[in-house]
């Protein structure tokens, strides 16, 4: 099986958690002789070679971070230069974010099922997982500890040809968190998260808090 | 004041608003997107952790963003693609993250980001063109959590006297 994968994060390959989550997934998916070619929409360069890998593929996953409930902006501006296939292409996503809960990325999840028909293609599922907006910040084992479960992920495509699976359903973890752990996390917002952020920001060149008000 | 964003290059349908907002004096701005140049969002983050509340993107998107901020409705005209809208009205809403902080607190079961603005904004939508309307109503309702504010519907073209209804 071949496989044309789109990266379509609008953030540049170099920073794309979407990126770092396909290295992982691509692992799995090669082990047992599945072979993908893939391109990032980041890259307005690539969008005439996306387009005629789109048109020449009959597998294609697109993976993308969750923007304001759906796709980003930069992926829909060159989903609409695409003619629709019709030809039993199976179209598959993995669709993630940096909020947690699997709640959150449902909305997402129900328009990527609209996109594969309104594309022509026959929708085979979404991964779907969230609580991915610390791998940008992480190195090494830190790192891998959030991306690595999608290398399983690629095996699992690659034994189904879709997202389909139990395996796949279960992957995005619990839909809300319980109460106890809403109210423990929620604590850790208000000290431990917030310290962590500020750190970044001043890492990052930031000279002004965090809730500053440019525009008031 | 309610913030009309015309994402379209038809200004029937904002002259058709000013005519109604004339005879209800209700406040408006009106700002014609089709006509400046807005970028989409590039996920940089800089607008959270590098220069909090100002987007890296030195665009004309600004000028939408400092009116936000002090409007009680936001209504984004758009044309519509493959059943959802366009990539110029969806960015609109991409590029609003300024709007809202790093930081996260709980609402009701679900995270959320905490927000800049004491602003709530509502929004609402006029599309031109086909949609898978039940979706959009829904997309709607959840981009609203972003304002911590609320859904003031869909609206087809043909449907803008019902949406006129709705901005007081």
């Amino acid at each position: 099986m071949h496989v044309l994968i789109i990266n379509g994060s609008p953030r540049v390959k170099e920073y794309s958690n979407t990126d770092k989550i396909l290295e992982m997934f691509t692992k799995g998916l090669c082990e047992n002789g599945t072979t993908f070619e893939q391109y990032e929409v980041s890259d307005v360069k690539q969008w005439k070679k996306i387009r005629e890998a789109y048109y020449n593929n009959s597998k294609i996953i697109i993976a993308l971070p969750l923007y304001v409930e759906c796709i980003p902006g930069l992926l829909l501006e060159f989903l609409e230069t695409l003619e629709p296939k019709n030809d039993n292409t199976g179209m598959a996503f993995i669709l993630q974010s940096g909020f947690a809960e699997g709640i959150q990325l449902r909305c997402g999840e129900t328009y990527l099922e609209i996109l594969a028909a309104k594309l022509g293609c026959e929708y085979l599922g979404t991964l779907v997982k969230g609580d991915n907006f610390s791998i940008r910040f992480f190195e090494g084992e830190q790192r891998n500890k959030v991306t690595e479960p999608y290398t399983e992920m690629g095996r699992e495509y690659s034994k189904n040809e879709d997202f389909r699976s139990g395996a796949c359903r279960k992957f995005t973890g619990p839909e809300v968190f319980p109460a106890h752990i809403r109210f423990i996390v929620g604590l850790l917002q208000k000290t431990l998260a917030k310290k962590m952020f500020k750190k970044i920001a001043e890492n990052w060149g930031c000279t002004k808090a965090i809730d500053y008000r440019p525009y008031s | 004041m309610i913030l009309i964003v015309n994402t379209t290059s038809d200004t029937s349908i904002t002259e058709e608003l000013k005519r109604n907002f004339e005879e209800k004096h209700i406040e408006a701005e009106i700002v014609e997107a089709a006509l400046l140049r807005i970028s989409h969002c590039i996920g940089c983050n800089y607008c959270w952790l590098k220069t909090p509340g100002e987007c890296a993107i030195k665009d004309d998107y600004e000028i939408i963003l400092k009116k936000v901020i002090h409007a009680d409705q936001l209504w984004v005209i758009s044309d519509t693609a493959l059943g959802f809208l366009d990539h110029k009205g969806k960015n609109i809403f991409d590029r609003i993250l300024p709007i809202a902080t790093m930081y996260l607190k709980f609402v009701g079961d679900q995270m959320r980001h905490v927000p800049r603005y004491d602003q709530r904004t509502d929004i609402g939508i006029i599309y031109l063109g086909d949609v898978e309307k039940d979706y959009l109503e829904r997309w709607t309702g959840r981009a609203a959590l972003n304002f911590e504010s609320n859904s003031l519907g869909v609206f087809g073209r043909d449907e803008v006297k019902e949406a006129v209804s709705c901005m007081f």
